[in-house]
């Protein structure tokens, strides 16, 4: 038993001495918890996704409509867009045909519009427009959802307005204020309570269909009347003619965290290069640093070019992903993931003193990139602050990069800004590491 | 072909190597003796290219040699201290490897590769991978990677670390036939063995200085004494020892005390000395001094203390 003690102490001793180890133990799975929890929720009325842009374009002077955006702006999930800028720089109110053009373009995924119709004294009930982009079908399912409980719970006034305004059309002002007299008057000697204020509830509309102390059947009823009672015309941009939407939205996530694990891995291997003395036989020789550097650059970009290409095949033949239709752009995005990836291997390199650090850093920034970048799951349903951490990310990038082409089927000039992106962050991270090796010591 | 003018090199606070000059004629096997940290990788790597100094000039064939100017490097050739090979390669994979990168291709790679090889007597095991190979073959393997494009001069550093007998003496033959082919060798070490053995001419250099600079005899010139007088190890002799120092200064080796004779002393005087403490002569024996009594001299430590 003592052996065993003394065996055991040894090995919490050279534990605590592996900065690495403790930092995958302990550090990486709290990030990851952390990030897990807000997406499902676990993390109280903080959780659950935020700031999703939410188009709205109004085309109509009903009070309903500035009702429902009024309920969306204040739901924490949507950033509501209303007005753009015009060409002198002032805001302008939404119109649809921008909207659509921005939901082709794929810089805006959700739209609301109420058309000059959407409620008219002939007709009870209400005309709307949604318009959806659904590249991501989790995020897609919980927008729709939200925006229907928030128009389910915000319009019963503006419905029962509509109501009364026809019914007093239908039968005159007078008639049907004596009309309501008399229904308040009838509901206060059934079930109690003060007549007048009946009235006054009932002439404002305050009504509460399937809410608070209701039952779930209840609440059901009222959700189907609803439904009845609201047209919503739903709209899909992009992605219609995928061929495997599932298998599409998520192959490029999966695809550019192995591709970081496999290019990280390379660029450390300078490390077991300089261990075994290497470098000194090269520098001996008619190298120069800049020709190993290159070397590991370059082999890492084509062997990231062709991990890629082989898992969007792989995709293909298992999935059936349509990588042929946008073969060209598909090529250059990979090329660009491929770029920026192997300058995150070769910054791990510049930076960690030793191949375990550098591994040890990679695993954790690879899993934290993969988890905030989108790889896993929106990243909407993240808190604020992170999905604006996320946009700093090759992950990020990279998927949106792919699910342009492989999605939206974008053309080479729309998918330039996100190319530009990712060769910038490679160029960026590169000359910070070339600095770093300069005065590091992993050549000498 | 090389010369080496005031070379100086710190990391940080840590003078590496100080002022050291040297000069080396074509055909030279020059030896750098001295222990671990003594300066003699930092001076190599140097020379090699691989690091700059800090002052001082390297010129070679009379071209002062510039650490950026990487085409001058194939003039020398580098066996590091360290197994400089790929290990999941193959024997035949590596040489063919460093000899592109010297600008060799074509049959004329082949040819050296396959020189090389044999050289290396490796030619069995030229498709094993590296990692397959022992100590010996490695080493000589890494011997020849540093010589496919003919060198002119040729940097080994400590290139028998961790060598069993047999293939030291394998690698001896070997360096000593190139050097008999007419290329130039530095060789360090820290076996005064191998520098006797081996170099024509030797440097001892210690804290990044160097000491002494010469041929063996040159050298053993430097001592105050001609002859050592090795005494036995054993209780008798140990309990004399006091009754033998004003013979001289008596240090101790492995098996032996060894008495290094102040200037002027008569060997008559102290054979007569031994003889009346009743040491027999079988117990002592005259010998010639060696490159570590040196090193002992210059800076008051063995070779295997400093």
């Amino acid at each position: 038993m003592r052996t065993i003690l003394i065996l055991i102490g040894n090995e919490f001793r050279r534990f605590t001495k592996d900065k690495t180890a403790i930092a995958l133990t302990f550090l990486v799975p709290v990030v990851l918890i952390y990030i897990f929890g807000h997406v499902f929720g676990v993390g109280g009325s903080g959780a659950g996704p935020t700031g999703i842009p939410l188009a709205i374009v109004s085309e109509t002077d009903a009070p309903v409509a500035a009702a429902i955006t009024a309920a969306l702006q204040k739901e924490k999930a949507f950033k509501v867009i209303t007005t753009q800028k015009d060409a002198a720089g002032a805001e302008q109110p939404l119109t649809e045909a921008h909207v659509r053009d921005r939901m082709r373009g794929g810089t805006l995924r959700f739209a609301l519009i109420f058309p000059p119709d959407t409620q008219s004294d002939a007709l009870f009930g209400l005309k709307l427009k949604f318009l959806n982009n659904p590249r991501n079908e989790i995020e897609t399912q919980t927008v729709t959802g939200l925006v229907q409980k928030t128009i389910y719970s915000s319009v019963p006034q503006a419905l029962v307005s509509s109501l009364q305004k026809q019914g007093a059309n239908f039968i005159g002002e007078e008639n049907f204020d004596g009309f309501q007299h008399s229904l308040a008057n009838g509901v206060a000697q059934a079930f109690g309570g003060d007549a007048e204020q009946i009235y006054s509830n009932i002439k404002n509309g305050i009504i509460d269909l399937g809410k608070g102390g209701g039952s779930s059947d209840s609440a059901a009823s009222g959700n189907s009347l609803f439904e009845s009672l609201i047209k919503i015309e739903a709209e899909e941009f992009g992605g219609g003619k995928v061929k495997s939407p599932m298998a599409t939205r998520a192959v490029g996530g999966w695809a550019m965290m192995f591709l970081l694990f496999s290019l990280t891995a390379a660029a450390t291997s300078l490390f077991d290069e300089k261990k075994a003395g290497i470098y000194q036989r090269l520098l001996s020789a008619p190298v120069r640093r800049t020709h190993i550097l290159w070397s590991k650059y370059l082999f890492g970009m084509l062997l990231g070019l062709v991990q890629l290409v082989t898992l969007f095949i792989t995709g293909r033949l298992l999935f059936g992903i349509d990588i042929t239709s946008n073969l060209g752009n598909l090529l250059l995005i990979c090329l660009a993931a491929s770029t920026a990836c192997v300058a995150f291997g070769m910054l791990l390199a510049a930076i960690a003193p030793t191949s375990a650090a550098a591994s040890g850093l990679g695993t954790f920034l690879i899993l934290t990139m993969s988890a905030i970048g989108g790889a896993w799951f929106p990243t909407s349903f993240m808190p604020e602050f992170i999905q604006h951490l996320s946009k700093l990310t090759i992950v990020y990038w990279s998927i949106e990069g792919f699910l342009q082409v492989l999605w939206a089927n974008c053309t080479t000039l729309e998918l330039l800004p996100t190319l530009a992106i990712l060769f910038g962050i490679a160029a960026l991270v590169n000359v910070f590491s070339v600095w770093r090796f300069n005065r590091g010591q992993i050549f000498h | 072909m090389l010369k080496i003018s005031n070379l100086t090199k710190r990391y940080g606070e840590i003078a590496a190597l100080e002022d050291v000059s040297l000069l080396l004629q074509p055909g030279e096997f020059f030896g750098l003796l001295g222990p671990n940290g003594a300066g003699k990788t930092t001076l190599m790597s140097l020379v090699a290219g691989i690091r700059q100094a800090d002052s001082g000039e390297i010129f070679l064939n009379g071209a002062q040699f510039r650490h950026e100017r990487v085409e001058q490097r194939a003039q020398l050739g580098f066996v590091p201290q360290s197994l400089a090979l790929y290990d999941e390669l193959s024997g035949e994979e590596n040489l063919r490897l460093f000899g592109r990168l010297y600008g060799l291709s074509g049959a004329l790679l082949r040819e050296r590769v396959q020189e090389g090889l044999l050289a290396a007597q490796l030619q069995d095991r030229r498709r094993d991978k590296v990692q397959t190979y022992s100590g010996g073959m490695r080493r000589r393997l890494n011997i020849v990677a540093a010589i496919l494009h003919r060198p002119q001069l040729l940097l080994c550093d400590e290139p028998t670390v961790g060598v069993d007998p047999q293939s030291r003496n394998a690698i001896f033959e070997f360096v000593q036939k190139l050097n008999a082919g007419g290329m130039t060798i530095v060789y360090s070490t820290h076996y005064m063995e191998e520098a006797t053995r081996l170099c024509s001419r030797i440097g001892i250099i210690d804290h990044g200085k160097l000491l002494a600079l010469g041929t063996l005899d040159e050298l053993l010139l430097q001592l105050p004494f001609a002859e050592q007088i090795r005494i036995s190890r054993n209780e008798q002799s140990a309990g004399h020892l006091d009754a033998l120092r004003p013979f001289g200064e008596i240090v101790e080796a492995d098996e032996a005390f060894v008495l290094n004779p102040r200037p002027g002393l008569l060997m008559s005087e102290f054979f007569a000395a031994a003889e009346k403490l009743g040491l027999p002569y079988r117990h002592l024996n005259v010998t010639r001094p060696t490159l570590e009594s040196v090193f002992l001299h210059l800076t008051g430590k063995t070779l295997r203390d400093a």
